[in-house]
């Protein structure tokens, strides 16, 4: 089977879309990133729900500490507070350096390989430079149920 | 073999041995301060072309590198790595900040004794890597700068490394290449220890003390922080500490064993890979050990290999002798100045520069002075003096010392940047008056 035949199409962030425009199309298409592109239509990297997250609200004392936060802690107003003020500012910011990519008619067990290679479950899908969509370690799992026999 | 004499070192176009090492190594130090390349790039590329250029053959190139030293750290780094896992450290920077009934200056006093008390027995780059994210979420709920329990930690931490063989890399190198012990550390300078930490906490409370306020909710929140969520793994904890207490107990009875401490550390560190593997399967067994493997400081451990091959470099072709020797004019051959100047110098370079480069250079000049005092036995208060200074001098500036930067790295990523000129004004004085005491210390016990 090929990736064309799975690969979920998304929108992709662009320069000067909000963070919450990214959220919801993540949230949407259930993936956890999406590409970042140029006007040409170029990936010229991508942004992760994590990484934005973890840049803006979670400071590494918060990471480090993970273990003793409960309710009463101011700190968790504060991480709520920042994660809000963040869904209107631009997601430029946090592109990243672009993500693992196979051309749509790569099979879809060579997109497994290669996401246990490089530790990620998920891959963008690009034909000539063009970003087709993207396919996460869910999809290929529904792909395993639809061929189940027993 | 390839190292015989037949096959000895043969310096390159008849040039001479003297200059090329001596070029080799001071550009190599240069390019290590100026930390535009990775550290053990740079000593492992100085030490190659020391080979390669004819100053050492391969065979005085191994000699060159203390097997002790890199036992010793690399040991201690696999026993640190496994018993952090634990969460023990958190646990107990929790509970005394906790002991204290959250009080602020309580605080800062307990977390700073649990620093040096952990330094001390671990390393400090550890050390503050767990002490200080709780330190940041403690002053976080109440609602303090945490500045001022920053730069205790990191003088606390510099400070405690001073009391023990193993609590900084310098006392390491030293130990190991005089055959200090661990109990000849805890006699020779734990007991300045406890007066220089209380007289720079004694200045940081009349600094910051009484500015150091906190509301009863704010403290209340504190002491519903529940310590024992920390600890992820009880059997691993006692695993940890009972392999911790056999490594310290053995390296308190290390000279009556006749055992070097990196045999015991190693031998520690593979009591605990054992037992922190016992339940597994084999799989799951090399996947642990892989991932306890991965977190050894693997760059800091090339780096002191290159750095002893570049350093016998230099000691081979006779440039540390004739240091040495202007060393000694200078200082007339008298102990007492010689001590002094190296107390001072090594303090100041500590401050500004990376010690471990700076105290591998000064143990094979000291240790050619032996001549002059009368034997290697009399340059006891010399090693005390260049552990002293290569030690506290590290509170000197940011840069000093590994664990200062890690303290700055978490207090910019929280958004209290430490800014480099105003540590530095606090801390250099403070640093300066450390070497005072440790002079006097020095003075009136060794001279």
């Amino acid at each position: 089977m090929k990736l064309k035949q799975i690969l979920i199409p998304t929108k992709v962030a662009s320069r000067g879309m909000t963070v919450r425009e990214v959220f919801v199309e993540c949230g949407r298409v259930h993936i956890p990133a999406l590409p970042f592109c140029t006007r040409s239509g170029r990936i010229a990297g991508r942004v992760t729900l994590k990484n934005i997250l973890k840049l803006s609200c979670l400071p590494d004392y918060i990471i480090e500490s993970a273990r003793f936060l409960g309710e009463e802690m101011s700190c968790m107003d504060d991480v709520e507070a920042k994660a809000k003020q963040l869904l209107c500012t631009p997601v430029d910011p946090y592109m990243q350096e672009p993500a693992l990519s196979l051309p749509s008619n790569a099979p879809v067990i060579k997109a497994l390989a290669m996401m246990e290679q490089n530790d990620t479950s998920y891959l963008f899908v690009v034909d000539d430079g063009q970003y087709q969509g993207a396919v996460t370690i869910q999809c290929l799992a529904r792909m395993f149920t639809r061929l189940d026999q027993c | 073999m390839h190292g015989s004499e037949a096959t000895a070192a043969h310096i390159l176009f008849g040039w001479d041995p003297l200059w090329v090492s001596s070029i080799l190594f001071v550009v190599t130090y240069a390019v290590i301060v100026s930390e535009k390349v990775n550290r053990a790039i740079v000593s492992l590329l100085g030490a190659g072309l020391m080979v390669m250029l004819g100053v050492l053959n391969q065979e005085t190139a191994v000699s060159g590198i203390d097997f002790n030293t890199l036992g010793l750290l690399t040991g201690m780094m696999v026993i640190v790595t496994i018993t952090k896992r634990s969460g023990i450290f958190q646990y107990i920077a929790v509970w005394s900040a906790k002991k204290v009934r959250a009080h602020p200056w309580g605080i800062l006093l307990m977390l700073s004794v649990v620093t040096a008390v952990f330094s001390a027995l671990l390393d400090n780059v550890t050390t503050v890597l767990l002490i200080v994210p709780v330190t940041l979420l403690i002053c976080h709920e109440l609602d303090l700068s945490p500045y001022p329990y920053l730069f205790a930690e990191i003088f606390c931490s510099n400070i405690g490394g001073t009391a023990t063989l193993i609590g900084d890399p310098p006392n390491i190198m030293i130990g190991s290449a005089v055959n200090l012990t661990f109990n000849d550390f805890l006699f020779n300078l734990a007991p300045v220890v406890p007066l220089i930490l209380l007289i720079t906490l004694g200045i940081i409370y009349a600094v910051w003390g009484r500015k150091l306020q906190a509301t009863d909710d704010a403290r209340e929140r504190i002491m519903q922080f529940r310590e024992q969520d920390a600890i992820t793994d009880a059997l691993l904890l006692k695993q940890s500490l009972a392999v911790l207490a056999l490594v310290i107990g053995g390296f308190v009875m290390a000279h009556p064993l006749k055992l070097e401490p990196a045999s015991i550390a190693m031998f520690g560190a593979a009591l605990l890979l054992l037992l922190s593997n016992l339940h597994r399967s084999p799989e799951q067994q090399s996947e642990d050990v892989q991932k306890t493997f991965s977190k050894v400081e693997w760059v800091t451990i090339f780096f002191f290999i290159g750095l002893f091959v570049a350093v016998k470099g230099i000691e081979q072709a006779g440039v540390l002798e004739i240091l040495a020797d202007r060393a000694l004019k200078l200082t007339g051959g008298d102990i007492t100045l010689t001590a002094m100047t190296i107390l001072w110098i090594s303090a100041i370079a500590s401050a500004l520069v990376d010690n471990i480069p700076f105290v591998a250079t000064m143990i094979p000049l000291i240790k050619s002075m032996a001549p002059t005092f009368g034997g290697a036995e009399n340059l006891m208060p010399l090693w005390w003096s260049l552990a002293l200074g290569a030690c506290l001098g590290g509170n000197g500036s940011l840069v000093g010392a590994s664990a200062n930067l890690i303290v700055a790295g978490f207090a910019e990523r929280s958004g209290h940047r430490i800014h480099f000129l105003k540590f530095m004004a606090g801390a250099f004085p403070l640093m300066i008056l450390s070497i005072v005491i440790a002079s006097g210390y020095i003075y009136l016990r060794y001279l």
